[in-house]
């Protein structure tokens, strides 16, 4: 039993304690599902049918001259950046800043622990991002816009395709752009076009923020799920890799002893 | 009585979703009333009550704090960033 016996089992004894850590983590991002993706759902719903109205309007053309309408010739972008408040989520925080990294950008408004470190704002939880925070950031952005302080918002989030995929993306929010191919309807407006649209798009960029940062919360505690699964499965390969190992030269240590008492007894 | 199909969407998701008689609210130009058959329209509403009628003695009073109001041919949205029930 030599010095290489007791490093293998304290090594051991340390990738256990890893083990169990990524199972509770694990455990924990498997019952925040649940609750993650219904949420999700109830924010898509909001801002698709906001979505729907917005674009019913922007397709009317009394509203193509609203100051949201209009593409600006400048380039000063603003971004609004979600990401996790915690790591341990494969490349989900990663994949968020390598994508802000290949964009030009103003002034950023980050969400989430993470993002705020490294932008150095102050901290908002993208855990626990109410409608009414949403609200004032996006009521606030809305009048920055309109006094022409910058030229194009987007958000930066992470898009839920599946429980094994996700994907970073860029929103564009403002300015608004008509869709391509609405079919047109009579729609009778009160009191106008402008004045309505007005009016709704802060309630609109509300929306996208919190559709993006439900979206995104789903997609990082799926991203967690699918990390600690597989670090839980290294872990475990490499305990019995160093079990092996341990036990090898636990048993060459005891062949060692015996061939020297018999050798040390024959002489 | 005709009755349309109401659907009110905050962001938690669809709060009522329902075929109803009557709807009455606060609009930008003042109180109005959707019953079936209306002309597609499309207005904010302003904060105050939203009464609901889906039959004869069952009405339903709501209240936003503001919100958009939808009238297409199939169906009736409101959204609204927040919705509650009077009870």
């Amino acid at each position: 039993m030599g010095a290489n016996t007791k490093a293998l089992k304290s090594r051991i004894r340390s990738v256990d304690s890893t083990l169990h850590l990524t199972r509770a983590m694990g455990l924990v991002a498997s019952s925040k599902m649940r609750r993650a993706n219904e949420a999700m759902r109830n924010g898509r719903d909001f801002a698709q049918s906001f979505g729907n109205v917005i674009d019913l309007l922007a397709s009317c053309p009394e509203t193509a001259t609203s100051s949201y309408m209009v593409k600006r010739e400048g380039d000063r972008t603003r971004l609004i950046v979600i990401a996790g408040d915690r790591g341990l989520a494969g490349g989900y925080n990663a994949n968020i800043f390598r994508l802000v990294d290949t964009l030009s950008y103003e002034k950023v408004y980050p969400i989430g622990k993470r993002a705020c470190d490294r932008f150095k704002a102050a901290f908002a939880s993208s855990e626990k991002y109410t409608f009414a925070q949403a609200s004032e950031l996006a009521r606030q952005l809305c009048a920055d816009y309109i006094a022409g302080e910058y030229d194009r918002l987007g958000i930066v989030s992470t898009k839920y395709v599946s429980m094994m995929t996700q994907e970073a993306e860029v929103t564009w929010v403002l300015p608004i752009t008509p869709p391509e191919n609405q079919e047109k309807s009579v729609v009778v407006f009160e009191p106008d076009e402008q004045t309505v649209l007005q009016d709704a798009v802060p309630d609109y960029v509300a929306g996208m923020i919190m559709r993006a940062i439900r979206e995104s919360f789903a997609s990082e505690v799926a991203a967690r799920r699918m990390a600690m699964d597989s670090a839980g499965k290294n872990a475990q390969t490499m305990i019995d890799d160093l079990q092996l190992k341990y036990n090898r030269a636990r048993q060459g240590a005891i062949t060692q002893e015996i061939t020297e008492i018999v050798a040390g007894s024959g002489s | 009585m005709n009755t349309f199909e109401l659907i009110i969407t905050t962001p938690d998701g669809h709060v009522f979703r329902d075929q109803v008689q009557c709807l009455s609210l606060r609009g930008a130009d003042g109180d109005l009333a959707v019953m079936a058959g209306h002309v597609p329209l499309m207005t904010s509403v302003k904060p105050g009550e939203i009464i609901i009628q889906s039959g004869e003695d069952s009405i339903r009073v709501g209240a936003v704090q503001g919100g958009l109001l939808s009238v297409a041919k199939d169906a009736v949205t409101l959204l609204a960033a927040d919705f509650s029930w009077k009870e």
